[in-house]
């Protein structure tokens, strides 16, 4: 057995870092502010080939590994979340699904300029009445002629307000609950497609995340994704996989979390020492540097698995909840070392704290992880 | 068209020298890196390559663990580099890595221009440079922040004590760079992954036909430690004697 990345993974993982404290780290305390969508550092990050990283050379990616990608998301979002979730959301759930099931006609089209970086793909699945429920989804396309109507609303698309492509679901066939759902590509220009106003975050907030709505919304039959009814399998493929890069997310924002203690208890003097000489604040660093290497293991795991080609659903999601978690609980932490100087704007923390939260929420609850993990286990 | 060599250090990472409990210097997990100023040199020589045309060979001396350092060092946009490699090699006296580098770049690499960093980000002796260029014979260029290529002639600016010089020299030249001379590039995803493909020429001991013999030693490596005692001193006579005498008992002045 060997934990040792390859000398060009490394490499990889240096850049990144490299890469996020050049051109991520000057702007993320004012994107958070702003709630602004860094579209300066997007093109820099497509570029530099990141924006397509496990996707093959002849549809525009950079044709490495899931595990080195996952790295990337881990080392972009330990200078900022929102930036590092733009791009994994890009990456896993918008060509992710193209990449997996999409016609080599449409990987032409679509995945080569989403993967090139040119275009930002989005996820459009959750409705205001259908979250963790996929089911109760109401949007429907029907075929007429040579093309599909879509009509819906979608809602928490993150990516929503600024994307080029979106990949969304639609029931082809209401009454079939299990395979009666269809995904679709459509193109931002598409009449009848709408984009709503960029919600305001308690996290995450340079990550813009809106309402899409399909209204009358005619595609070519062609923009099919699978097959007719495959949608509710495409979606879970799609979790799966992007669930490693919010793990990967996850533990980005806590090694950051611990970054910032380290640093401050060594120079915050309290009772005539550094509060770091302190049993209280070393058992709590103690045990942030212990998840932290537990969750980086258990995801590059579950990418090691899916870079295998075995399955890894049940780790992907064992990766999403304990790295979710782990990562919540740590930012608190890092708050709470930093005292009252943590609770306020202008110290890292204050927003890594609000960045965390999102990770037990999105692509899958803590709770549906759960599901998926005890279904697989009890089974 | 410029040949245009760039020589590098493969460094121990700062960020990673911690001290033991013991006082002494704990290497065991440090994690290497291109050197600071040599980062400059190769962006130097690939912007000149940019303007100019020619080309950028990327030139090392390291033990032969150092294989990161040389893809590192390539994907920042050197089309080949030469790894002068053995396990020898290590703690090698400024001397010995100028003679090692001028007999591989005078005998196998075609040249006219030759950028080096002010100094490496270890040691810092800001000797291998010029030393290269005595042995080379060639005119040494030292602390350059602006670059051209005219004519065959470089035209470079020094910075000095005394001011900004401007020199003028007919190729080949050595050049040793300041940091402010550029920004280095981010290597992207794809300059890593090209990197590797990229040729590499590996020299021993062996094939550079030379004797070795170890002239650095090390004596022990000691960390500089910072203990907070919080003891605080005003600043009037009573306080300036007491501040006095509490550094003599610490030993940071001798009573001597």
């Amino acid at each position: 057995m060997d934990f040792k990345l390859s000398e060009e993974q490394e490499l990889i993982r240096d850049n990144m870092r490299e890469f996020a404290r050049t051109y991520v780290d000057p702007v993320a305390v004012e994107i958070d502010e702003n709630s602004r969508y860094p579209e300066e550092v997007i093109k820099k990050l497509a570029d530099g080939g990141w924006m397509g990283m496990p996707f093959p050379v002849e549809y525009g990616g950079s044709g490495v590994d899931y595990l080195t990608y996952a790295i990337a998301v881990e080392e972009l979002s330990r200078s900022c979340a929102a930036t590092g979730f733009t791009m994994s959301v890009h990456t896993g759930l918008a060509c992710g699904p193209i990449a997996l099931y999409g016609s080599d006609e449409q990987k032409k089209k679509y995945l080569t300029p989403m993967a090139k970086g040119e275009h930002l793909g989005a996820f459009a699945l959750t409705e205001p009445g259908a979250g963790t429920d996929v089911g109760s989804a109401t949007s429907t396309a029907v075929l007429d002629g040579d093309e599909y109507v879509l009509n819906g609303v979608k809602t928490f698309t993150s990516n929503g307000p600024v994307a080029n492509t979106y990949v969304t679901f639609a029931w082809t066939d209401k009454s079939d609950k299990r395979n009666g759902m269809s995904a679709f590509i459509v193109p931002r220009e598409t009449p009848g497609l709408s984009v709503g106003e960029h919600f305001m975050k308690m996290g995450i907030r340079a990550s813009q995340t809106s309402e899409v709505i399909f209204k009358d919304c005619r595609i070519p039959k062609e923009n099919l994704l699978g097959k007719v009814g495959e949608g509710m399998k495409i979606a879970m493929a799609c979790f799966d996989h992007g669930r490693i890069g919010i793990a990967a997310q996850a533990v980005g924002i806590a090694q950051a979390a611990l970054d910032e203690s380290i640093s401050y208890s060594k120079q915050r003097v309290q009772f005539g020492k550094p509060i770091s000489k302190n049993q209280a604040i070393q058992w709590m660093i103690a045990d942030m540097y212990t998840d932290i290497t537990a969750g980086r293991f258990l995801y590059y795991y579950a990418a090691y698995l899916k870079d295998q080609g075995l399955p890894f659903s049940k780790e992907a999601s064992m990766a999403k909840v304990f790295c979710a978690e782990m990562c919540s609980k740590h930012a608190s932490k890092a708050v709470q070392i930093h005292g009252g100087y943590g609770y306020c704007k202008g110290q890292k923390v204050e927003r890594l704290m609000r960045d965390a939260k999102i990770t037990e929420i999105y692509e899958g609850t803590s709770e549906a992880q759960r599901m998926v993990i005890a279904g697989n286990v009890l089974r | 068209m410029p040949n245009i060599v760039c020589c590098f250090k493969w460094v121990v990472d700062e960020a990673y020298i911690k001290p033991s409990s013991s006082g002494k210097i704990d290497l065991e997990w440090a994690e290497y890196k291109l050197s600071d100023y040599d980062r400059n040199a190769i962006e130097e020589a690939v912007q000149l390559q940019e303007r100019y045309g020619g080309n950028v060979t990327a030139v090392t001396v390291a033990s032969s663990d150092a294989t990161k350092g040389i893809k590192d060092a390539l994907s920042r946009g050197p089309e080949k580099a030469y790894f002068i490699n053995d396990d020898q090699f290590e703690n090698l006296e400024p001397s010995q890595t100028s003679a090692i580098l001028a007999k591989v770049i005078g005998n196998q690499i075609d040249y006219d221009l030759i950028i080096c960093g002010e100094g490496s980000s270890d040691m810092y002796s800001q000797q291998v440079g010029p030393r290269l260029a005595e042995k080379l014979g060639i005119p040494c260029i030292a602390f350059v922040n602006q670059l051209s290529i005219e004519d065959k002639r470089i035209i470079a600016e020094r910075k000095t004590d005394d001011g900004v010089e401007v020199i003028s020299a007919s190729l080949p030249v050595l050049v040793t760079v300041l940091p402010d001379i550029n920004s280095p590039r981010v290597p992207g995803l794809k300059d890593t992954l090209a990197a590797s493909k990229k040729p590499v020429i590996e020299i021993d001991l062996e094939d550079l036909g030379v004797e070795y013999e170890r002239l650095l030693i090390d004596e022990g490596l000691r960390a500089a430690s910072l203990e907070r005692n919080c003891t605080q001193f005003g600043d009037g006579p009573e306080d300036i004697k007491a501040f006095a005498e509490a550094i003599r008992k610490t030993g940071v002045i001798d009573r001597g």
